[in-house]
């Protein structure tokens, strides 16, 4: 069994996988990165669960008076969640201007090249109201954006970009499940991995990032959230709404101008 | 200078080299998904790889939500190597729906969460000719 030096109880050389595994015992071979999931796997499932008024949701998004590089990055985030939320409205306009915004904001940041395409698809889509498509678009555009940052060695600015996405898709999360509470809606905040995920990202920022102001308020926030979504099985509706009003004042502070 | 350039460009060729690797086995993940696809599964950009010794398996937590449907595609670059992944919840427990690895280059692993939360993905290579295998894994949902 030379694999369970490496993995405990874990082997599947032998044919079937274990029944269980000790999770306490895993590897240090842990892959350190975690995929964000996209706004969409969570406002899939809200569909299933009843009819969320996504138009109460969208909110313009406003690209003037850019800040620095972290903001821009967590703007750039919140931009690409907002237009999967308006993909779930069906705002073929408002899509379009997200189109843009992502594309501006690219600009500022230096990135712009490698969403060019992917803007321009994301235009073309919503004049044909092709909403897979678009929802394919963004998910790309936040990945090339993130990887264009890391070939210019700005890796930690896209983690910047994640987090971005992540703090808008879980306010619209909570607007939602906030509006019409059902415990099936609130379970999908229980999101332990990504908090740790990006607590961890944050806690090891360089030092030049670590002191923007905008980070240094997001990196205090965190561990409060990580506390809130943390039982299993569900979040009450009290918590949802504290959690919501964490969000919503993490996204407007982003959204806001320096 | 001759040398400094022979060693820049030995590199290059060696980074290259892995990159499309990585990238040949992200290719074969794609492609054995391409059939899910067609089933309404929307397929992730990100994606994640590198490389494995035979038998030493690597853990990827990844969060899941109750409600949605998973598929993970595992590829390689490597035709005869034999690879796995599967999925256990975050008590330990096997939480996947089925599972097949009988494909050449290819391996697949599909997840209905019964709770939403962190899930562990075990990549394994459990055969290869190679002292390093590249991998690389991708996911879809509906």
């Amino acid at each position: 069994m030379v694999c369970a030096a490496f993995l405990g109880p874990v082997c599947f050389a032998q044919g079937e996988p274990p029944r269980s595994i000790d999770v306490g015992s895993l590897p240090a071979t842990v892959v350190d990165e975690v995929v964000v999931p996209v706004p969409t796997e969570v406002f899939g499932v809200l569909d299933k669960l009843g009819s969320p008024n996504w138009h109460d949701v969208l909110r313009p998004v406003k690209t003037e008076n850019l800040g620095k590089r972290p903001q821009v990055a967590l703007l750039l985030g919140v931009t690409i969640a907002e237009g999967f939320i308006a993909v779930e409205a069906q705002e073929a306009e408002e899509v379009k201007k997200i189109g843009r915004q992502v594309l501006t904001l690219s600009k500022a940041i230096g990135v712009q090249k490698s969403v060019i395409s992917r803007t321009s698809s994301i235009i073309e889509a919503a004049d044909k109201k092709d909403w897979q498509t678009i929802r394919l678009e963004l998910d790309g555009a936040s990945k090339d954006v993130k990887q264009a940052m890391i070939e210019l060695e700005d890796a930690q600015l896209a983690q910047l970009v994640s987090l971005g996405g992540w703090l808008r898709g879980t306010e619209a999360l909570t607007q939602v499940v906030g509006k019409n509470y059902n415990k099936d809606g609130a379970e999908l905040l229980h999101q332990p991995a990504i908090l740790e995920y990006f607590q961890r990202k944050l806690d090891t920022l360089n030092p030049r990032l670590k002191e923007n102001t905008l980070v240094k308020k997001i990196a205090r926030r965190l561990p409060e959230l990580h506390t809130l979504i943390e039982p299993a099985g569900g979040v009450s509706p009290q918590k949802v709404e504290k959690i919501h009003s964490i969000t919503a004042e993490l996204v407007k502070a982003i959204s806001s101008q320096d | 200078m001759k040398t400094i350039v022979s060693f820049v460009l030995a590199v290059s060729i060696f980074l290259c080299t892995a990159h499309a690797t990585v990238d040949d086995a992200l290719s074969f993940a794609l492609q054995a998904a391409q059939p899910y696809v067609k089933e309404g599964f929307t397929v992730r950009e990100d994606y994640w790889g590198g490389d494995l010794p035979v038998k030493q398996p690597k853990a990827i937590v990844q969060q899941l939500f109750k409600g949605n449907e998973y598929w993970f595609w595992m590829g390689t670059d490597v035709a005869s190597a034999k690879i796995s992944v599967h999925v256990y919840d975050a008590e330990g427990h096997l939480a996947e729906a089925e599972y097949w690895r009988n494909k050449p280059h290819m391996a697949a692993v599909r997840v209905v969460p019964k709770v939403s939360g962190s899930y562990y993905l075990i990549v394994e290579i459990e055969k290869s000719p190679l002292e390093r295998t590249h991998w690389s894994l991708a996911y879809g949902f509906r």
